[in-house]
């Protein structure tokens, strides 16, 4: 067949398949507990609204007290106590175990895995889905979806 | 200092947890000052909630700010469930046992108390809560709609206003492929601008279109962000969901009690506000618990508060002051006490 200039009859789709990057599944890992590390962040931001005071009584949180009694008490800033008590959950773990040794902990209280199978959401509408992305593993459920998965995601995070 | 992505927490959940006490500080100081509830520590005893199996070196210091700091006169420090667990007690008083649900903002509690007594080896928790739900709305939102990740308060609101708990969740995703007129879940949120909205509110499908405000679509996720309660596998977080949790937890319990703590399931906690959670519940407990067993569960009228009327209602029991400890006997024999006495 390569008599016929230019012309191959190899696959265009496999050949893409065997160009693209997959990711291993070490990475694959790594991204998934990303995001739901990411799901359960601390979801404080301040007020982007808190500048509009619609009524200068309306009360406020105070931080600063200027009755003498208080300020007796707040001789200590916050900054005290944050450096105080400050303690890393390792170091959390291993005082717990010299003061409540062969007790169960709060590491061990959390719920085993579920027995029963994983279902599968496509990432970009979220209805069942029956395909998985070549490259990185991610779910998707019609053509359309991958479309839009490739041009937004796959691989758009820094793993 | 590693790179932010490199950086790996110990486990997930640590947010639950009191960690910042410089924060933790100024919230107390303005909870007890005149602008919020003044109240007076040598008349007026306190009880203080934590979650299951917190940290020794957190109650010691917790104890040490009320009773050095705030000079606090007597101190109990328990979990929020043993209060709705008293509280279950004081209305049913033939229940042999109680078991608490308590669904919550950074995780998820199941906890059996047998005659009042929490039972520990039972306990477990699930790190889904009304933080991560609303994290997983804003998610999903962001990607497929609109960017609300700096919108947590808006999206609390959408979450609390339009979300619910799917009975069959098949049923409900093929009913949501549809368009509108067979498919009833489908409407739009109309966002709040801050000026003439000042809350955001659903508009269902068949009001005429309005096009000058800012909305969103909801349809499945209406559904599938609740739905992590029941399946934290969904967003790749591998633990059982509530409903098979709560088998498992009375699975551990000694057998001559799982029949009463079946039949006195005690549903608390904000996240268990969506409609059709009960229900959900119900069926997933009733396919799993032995036919034999009758599967009975209690929603209180307000789950975010049951608890908290719980701790009232201890607080006027009569034995309440031999639960306590007092500035006294802390001064006498230091942190050692509480643990004995709340933990024993």
């Amino acid at each position: 067949m390569s008599g016929r200039g230019g012309y191959s009859r190899e696959s265009g789709r496999l050949k893409d398949a065997n160009q693209r990057r997959v990711l291993d599944e070490a990475t694959r890992q790594r991204r998934a507990r990303q995001a739901v590390e990411a799901l359960d962040s601390d979801n404080f931001h301040d007020d982007p609204h808190g500048d509009l005071v619609a009524n200068k009584n309306a009360p406020k949180f105070q931080d600063t007290l200027d009755t003498r009694e208080t300020r007796k008490r707040r001789s200590k800033s916050a900054d005290y106590y944050k450096f105080k008590y400050r303690r890393t959950l390792p170091q959390m773990i291993e005082y717990e175990s010299l003061v409540r040794p062969e007790q169960p902990t709060f590491v061990d209280a959390q719920v085993p895995p579920s027995n029963f199978p994983k279902r599968n959401f496509c990432a970009v509408c979220g209805f069942p889905s029956g395909y998985r992305c070549i490259t990185c593993g991610v779910r998707y459920c019609s053509v359309s979806c991958l479309a839009t998965h490739a041009e937004t995601r796959c691989l758009k995070w820094t793993a | 200092m590693k790179a932010k992505s490199e950086r790996r927490r110990l486990f997930i959940g640590d947010q639950g947890l009191l960690m910042n006490w410089d924060i933790q500080k100024t919230v107390w100081d303005y909870i007890f000052s005149k602008e919020c509830c003044p109240v007076n520590f040598s008349e007026s005893p306190l009880i203080i909630t934590e979650p299951y199996f917190n940290f020794a070196s957190i109650q010691e210091a917790m104890a040490e700010i009320f009773f050095e700091e705030y000079e606090c006169q007597s101190f109990l420090r328990v979990n929020a469930s043993d209060l709705s667990d008293y509280h279950y007690r004081k209305d049913n008083s033939s229940a042999q046992g109680c078991l608490v649900v308590d669904c919550g903002y950074s995780f998820s509690h199941i906890a059996p108390y047998i005659k009042g007594k929490k039972h520990k080896p039972g306990i477990k928790r699930i790190d889904v809560g009304g933080k991560l739900l609303t994290n997983h709305l804003k998610e999903i939102i962001s990607y497929r709609q609109l960017h609300v990740m700096e919108e947590t308060y808006v999206m609390n609101q959408i979450k609390e206003d339009a979300c619910f708990v799917a009975y069959d969740l098949m049923a409900n995703m093929a009913k949501a492929k549809k368009k509108y007129p067979e498919n009833d879940i489908v409407m739009d949120y109309v966002l709040p601008d801050f000026t003439n909205i000042r809350r955001g509110y659903i508009r269902t499908l068949d009001q005429p279109p309005i096009t000058e405000q800012q909305k969103l679509r909801l349809n499945n996720e209406r559904f599938s962000v609740p739905e992590v309660l029941f399946h934290p596998s969904d967003v790749g977080l591998d633990e059982m969901g509530i409903g098979e949790a709560v088998s498992y937890c009375v699975s551990r319990c000694p057998s001559v009690v799982q029949s009463h703590l079946y039949a006195n399931i005690l549903v608390t906690g904000g996240s268990s506000l969506f409609p059709g959670f009960k229900e959900r519940l119900f069926k997933e407990v009733r396919a799993s618990a032995p036919d034999e067993f009758e599967v009975n569960i209690t929603m209180p009228e307000d789950p975010t508060t049951y608890a908290w009327h719980g701790g009232a209602m201890l607080s006027r029991d009569p034995d309440f002051y031999s639960f306590v400890v007092t500035k006294e006997e802390y001064e006498e024999e230091g942190p050692t006490i509480c643990m004995e006495r709340f933990d024993g």
